[in-house]
């Protein structure tokens, strides 16, 4: 540390240039990070909070409940320590004091029994109560001004419904989620009601096992699948692609990092070839060399990483709600601890330089 | 006890199919508070035998003694211990870190090999050797002359048996020179060291309680006239 700090102190510049790169390279990190998270979050935060294990769907659905339609009547041939019937279509609404076109949203509603397992958390309001409301994520008050009691209209359809609570993390492939009733859901689905309790449809029946296994779980009915929930987010349509997209991003970039670090603590180590050789030729081990520039390549990244952390913080503050960017104490700490190893790694390539370095060279 | 000692040391160098011998097999020893200067033509072997004395390299035959200890047939990591604690070394101008103050030059040593050190001294060797004032200042800030004496307290701040100068005054101009030789000199005989020094200017031999001359790899003593 004796030789690595003062070494930074006398070459001010030089080292607040480095440390300047590895800032960027780590803002750029922890961003991405921040905003792959956001995004795979936005995919899956409604299926998370059902804190299901299971979801059954009709084998020709593929995995896709955006295709399944089944009756609800399954629901008695499946056993499973908890189990509800689910509805789900993609709709757009809009307010509906305004005509203007402009506020029209893209939402997902998600028809369910209130006396089942998928009801939501309701951070403000209330529950469903009858067929004419719902409950939307927060993200509608938060972006798009919506409010409790407010009334909405399905765009190419008649119903209206009234917001009667609001609920956090509730998306859906990246649409907020409006929670209501199977019975509000037939209608939305079918234009219709739907006169009899027989004739209700469902696009899936999510299961919960108090044993977190599925091999508890059966089905009477081999048109039906069981699906693990964790299978099925990784199947929402462009969830992997997004999230692949992201993780190679990020590796390229984790990795490009370390190389750069690698090269810039090398070609240093080279420019004091000499030096060190006259330290050596003292008596100085190379132990104590290398030990200095591995202490000061970890200095160095950890100033670097922890600016950029500050930079994400703050930067995430002034950022509109509608940037899918969230952070995560663990992902920060991993990508900091990763960053601070790689660059470690990327000094350790200069360490052989320096246990071959002879001192008889440096000084004759 | 002899503080360091050759015994038929010589060394060859293979030069494509030819040998070059530049250290022919020599005997030599000096002790404890004796000032000894190598002179001789640029090639003849100083630096070889100097750097063979301090351990950076290995003779080709025969062995060097530290203190009646065995050395030059000790693992490298070991001499490079001994050189730490028994050597100091004090070569042309620019040996020092760049990027430490004079203090931390000294400061340096106590880190690498704690405890022996006095840390106390540094300030007593500087005002010796007439550079306190300059503890705060990097290398790069002050003279020629300043900086070898600098170089001087490094290499004597860790108390060595041992004090190998290589052309300590190769970058100085005369008067210089001498202040910086008579500085070594004075040094030897107060802290009782043991110092060779190479030199090729043969005026600065007065300061010296002996002289040898290297021609060709052979190590021959000079006997001085006594002139005043
Ligand atoms: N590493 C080496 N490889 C080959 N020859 C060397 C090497 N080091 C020194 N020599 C040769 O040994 C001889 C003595 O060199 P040196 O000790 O540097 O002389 P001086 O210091 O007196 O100028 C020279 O002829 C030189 O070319
Ligand atoms: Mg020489």
């Amino acid at each position: 540390m004796f030789l690595a700090w003062n070494e930074i102190k006398y070459s001010k510049v030089r080292y607040l240039l480095i440390i300047g790169v590895l800032f960027l390279i780590s803002y750029l990190v922890f961003f991405l990070t921040g905003l792959a998270y956001g995004l795979a979050q936005e995919n899956r935060t409604a299926i998370d909070s059902w804190d299901a294990d299971g979801i059954i769907l009709p084998e020709e659905a593929n995995g896709n409940f955006n295709m399944s339609l089944f009756s609800a009547e399954e629901l008695d041939n499946i056993q499973a320590d908890e189990k509800a019937i689910l509805g789900q279509t993609p709709a757009v609404i809009e307010k509906d004091q305004e005509d203007s076109g402009e506020d029209r949203l893209d939402v997902r509603f998600l028809g369910i029994d209130t006396e089942q397992f998928l009801t939501p958390d309701v951070v403000e309001g209330r529950l469903v109560e009858s067929d004419g409301e719902v409950v939307a994520d927060i993200s509608l008050k938060e972006e798009n001004g919506l409010n409790l009691n407010d009334s909405i209209t399905l765009v190419g359809g008649e119903q209206a419904f009234e917001i009667v609570g609001f609920m956090e993390d509730a998306k859906l492939s990246v649409a907020p989620v409006l929670y209501t009733t199977i019975e509000a859901f037939q209608e939305i689905r079918f234009g219709e009601p739907v006169s009899d309790d027989s004739e209700l449809a469902i696009s899936a029946i999510v299961v919960r096992s108090e044993t977190d296994e599925l091999d508890q779980i059966t089905i009477d009915n081999d048109q039906l699948e069981l699906i693990p929930i964790g299978d099925f987010i990784n199947d929402l349509p462009g969830y992997n692609a997004q999230l692949l997209t992201f993780v190679f991003m990020i590796s390229f970039l984790i990795v490009i990092a370390a190389i750069v670090i690698g090269i810039f603590i090398y070609v240093l180590t080279m420019q004091k070839v000499n030096i060190f050789g006259v330290m050596k030729a003292q008596g100085i081990s190379s132990g104590y060399i290398s030990k200095s520039v591995i202490a000061q390549t970890f200095l160095l990244s950890l100033i670097g990483v922890l600016v950029g952390l500050l930079a994400t913080l703050g930067t995430a503050l002034l950022l509109p709600a509608a940037v899918p960017f969230r952070s995560n104490e663990l992902f920060l700490i991993v990508v900091s601890m990763l960053m601070i190893g790689i660059a470690i790694l990327g000094a350790l390539f200069s360490v052989r330089t320096i246990v071959k370095i002879d001192p008889l060279k440096a000084i004759s | 006890m002899k503080a360091i000692e050759f015994i038929n040391v010589d060394r060859a160098f293979k030069d494509g199919d030819k040998t070059v011998k530049a250290l022919q097999p020599t005997n030599f020893s000096i002790d404890r508070g004796q000032f000894v200067a190598i002179i001789g033509p640029s090639g003849s072997g100083k630096s070889t035998f100097l750097t063979i004395a301090g351990g950076l390299q290995a003779p080709s035959h025969g062995e060097v003694k530290i203190n009646g200890q065995r050395f030059s047939t000790e693992s490298e990591k070991k001499r490079s211990k001994i050189r730490l604690s028994e050597i100091g070394f004090i070569l042309q101008a620019s040996n020092l870190v760049p990027f430490l103050t004079i203090k931390q030059q000294l400061q340096l040593v106590d880190r690498v090999d704690k405890g022996k050190a006095n840390r106390e001294e540094i300030l007593t060797l500087l005002e010796q050797l007439d550079i306190a004032d300059l503890q705060n200042k990097y290398p790069g800030e002050i003279s020629g002359g300043q900086r070898q004496r600098a170089a001087i307290a490094r290499a004597l701040y860790n108390d060595p048996t041992i004090i190998l100068a290589d052309e300590p005054t190769a970058s100085l101009d005369t008067d210089k020179a001498y202040q910086v030789v008579e500085i070594l000199a004075q040094e030897t005989k107060r802290k009782n060291k043991a110092t060779i020094m190479v030199t090729h200017d043969t005026r600065l031999i007065e300061y010296c309680d002996q002289v040898f001359e290297m021609k060709d790899g052979v190590l021959q003593e000079v006997q001085l006239t006594a002139t005043t």
